[in-house]
């Protein structure tokens, strides 16, 4: 069952000339984790801000089209009642956290849709343990590493149980190891938990292993939709100027030299498994 | 900046850090009260000292000598200020009574920064932001005040890089005359501003993404429980205006210079 769907979804924020996507068709099932991704501006963000209903509702601006989260129309629904079903997560940690403990802040939004307390206590406990962040429950935010931050503010979103998480560049203020550590808990979230993941990221090498999907934008509209494995090897995926993984380029250069891996890799992992098992098969 | 670190929070655990936002609150406020009553030296100085007890079991030692070295300034100028207006128009019988009286409004002042302060340094902003919500406050403004509070660190850090920004492409920001240093600040403060904005913006995306204003009957993870323990608190202020009050009234305190010179 498609827990997004969107057709014709077209947007221009107010007082802009060319609208920031156009015509945009998707359908995303539940449960599935999708790597959205394409150069600065081609409006993925923005197509972010619409399935909570930031857009129309704080933005302004036209949007035209049908689109449907989770049942909802987000153009009719207020953006408070979207919050329980969609969570967003933004790029920099430091700006969405206000509380000033962290146990504090991840209660943020159940205090704001009024749930008892004892309940409040429950999932905010038990959104710390899923994001590892238990021990930091009486730290201040700003004391924290931009990791450990990030880490807050998607056990803030995860304390409202959503059915998708939104995460819009999540590590882009982070430094490899804390940005590799952030896409696991991502990659648990919906692998345990079967939430739908919606990721909009650049870093490839690292995001790609977990996505069972990868949608490509470019200039407000999407080139390449289907399974990464495939679009990876796409032409007009490398003429866009997305960041490829490594391991990819590597499976083509040796293709170009005659050795055929089998599967496309999406890991360093699984390029040297393959790459063993083609030399033993050479051997034997 | 440093005076500033005198007013805020660390947390540490202490029984002065358990008692209650509310309880604590009465009892700065009955110390303001006592300190105002009185302008003589040595019941302002008992005021003084009677509260560097709660100083050391709120273990704020360092903070709070920060915060009364940052306030020494002002308490000179009381002083002086104090001492030359008495001296013209006081009708003092000596200088050294003109000198005990300067000194008690100066001792005034300190009693007031440093209750205030115990009760900053001692308090969680939190706990303070929930204090007034439960006495009534709207949320939207205990929100406020929080995130304001929230937001100092970050905005501090936030100056310093555009300083440092600015100094590396050669503002000049010490030198010239007071109007010409105002002036270099601008290239420091249009930066800072524009950015608070943005980031104000990013911070409602925030919050209405998670749930801003669903309910009208907002809940909260943390409720404050008056103690045993706060209100005795409570009542010791009370007892302590009244005593205040009494001696007041009743008894005549002697100065110093009449103890020494009688």
């Amino acid at each position: 069952m498609a827990v997004i769907e969107t057709s014709n979804l077209t947007y221009t924020y107010p007082f802009a000339e060319k609208p920031a996507f156009k015509d945009v068709n998707l359908k995303i099932e539940r449960g599935e984790f999708v790597l959205l991704t394409g150069p600065s501006g081609c409006g993925k963000t923005t197509l972010c801000r619409c399935f909570n209903g930031l857009i129309p509702h704080f933005y302004g601006g036209n949007l035209e089209g049908e689109i449907v989260v989770a049942g909802l129309k987000p153009t009719e629904h207020p953006i408070y009642e979207m919050a329980r079903h969609v969570g967003l997560v933004f790029q920099n940690p430091e700006n969405q956290l206000f509380a000033l403990t962290v146990e504090k802040d991840v209660a943020f939004g159940l205090e704001n849709i009024g749930l008892p307390r004892d309940e409040i206590r429950r999932r905010v406990d038990w959104a710390l343990k899923v994001t590892g962040i238990y021990d930091l429950k009486d730290r201040a935010p700003f004391e924290l590493s931009g990791g450990q931050q990030q880490r807050v503010a998607i056990a803030s979103v995860l304390a409202m149980q959503p059915e998708i998480i939104v995460l819009d560049e999540p590590t882009s203020f982070l430094d490899p190891l804390s940005a590799k550590s952030i896409l696991e808990i991502i990659h648990r979230l919906n692998r345990d938990l079967e939430i739908t993941v919606i990721l909009v990221e650049h870093r490839l090498d690292l995001a790609a292993r977990y996505a069972d999907r990868v949608i490509i934008m470019d200039r407000g509209q999407i080139i390449l939709d289907g399974e990464p494995r495939r679009v990876f090897l796409d032409e007009r995926a490398r003429l866009i100027g997305v960041g490829i993984p490594k391991v990819v380029r590597l499976y083509l250069m040796l293709m170009g030299d005659g050795i055929d891996l089998g599967r496309v890799p999406l890991s360093p992992e699984e390029i040297s498994e393959s790459i063993v098992e083609v030399l033993t098969s050479d051997r034997s | 900046m440093s005076m500033f670190d005198g007013l805020r929070f660390r947390n540490v655990s202490s029984p002065i850090h358990r008692i209650d936002p509310r309880a604590k609150f009465i009892y700065v406020c009955a110390l303001f009260v006592a300190a105002v009553l009185f302008n003589q030296l040595i019941p302002l100085l008992i005021l003084l000292l009677i509260q560097i007890p709660l100083v050391v079991m709120a273990k704020v030692v360092r903070e709070w000598l920060r915060l009364i070295r940052g306030a020494s300034f002002f308490a000179a100028i009381i002083f002086i200020m104090n001492v030359i207006s008495l001296y013209f128009y006081g009708g003092y019988p000596s200088l050294a009574s003109i000198i005990e009286h300067a000194l008690a409004m100066t001792v005034r002042f300190i009693v007031l920064v440093e209750s205030f302060s115990i009760f900053f340094l001692t308090t969680s902003p939190d706990m303070f932001g929930l204090s007034l919500e439960q006495i009534g406050v709207p949320y939207e403004f205990c929100f406020a005040f929080t995130t304001a509070i929230r937001f100092v660190p970050v905005l501090a850090e936030e100056a310093q890089t555009i300083i440092d920004a600015q100094r590396s492409r050669g503002l000049e920001l010490e030198g010239g005359n007071i109007m010409r240093r105002i002036r270099n600040y601008i290239p420091i403060l249009i930066p800072l501003i524009v950015n608070a904005i943005r980031r104000s913006l990013e911070l409602a995306e925030a919050m209405e993404s998670r749930a801003w204003g669903a309910s009208k009957k907002r809940t909260n993870l943390y409720v404050l429980k008056m103690g045993s323990r706060d209100y005795c608190l409570i009542i010791v202020s009370i007892l302590m205006v009244a005593a205040s009050v009494y001696v007041w009234l009743f008894i005549k305190i002697p100065s110093i210079t009449q103890i020494l010179w009688p």
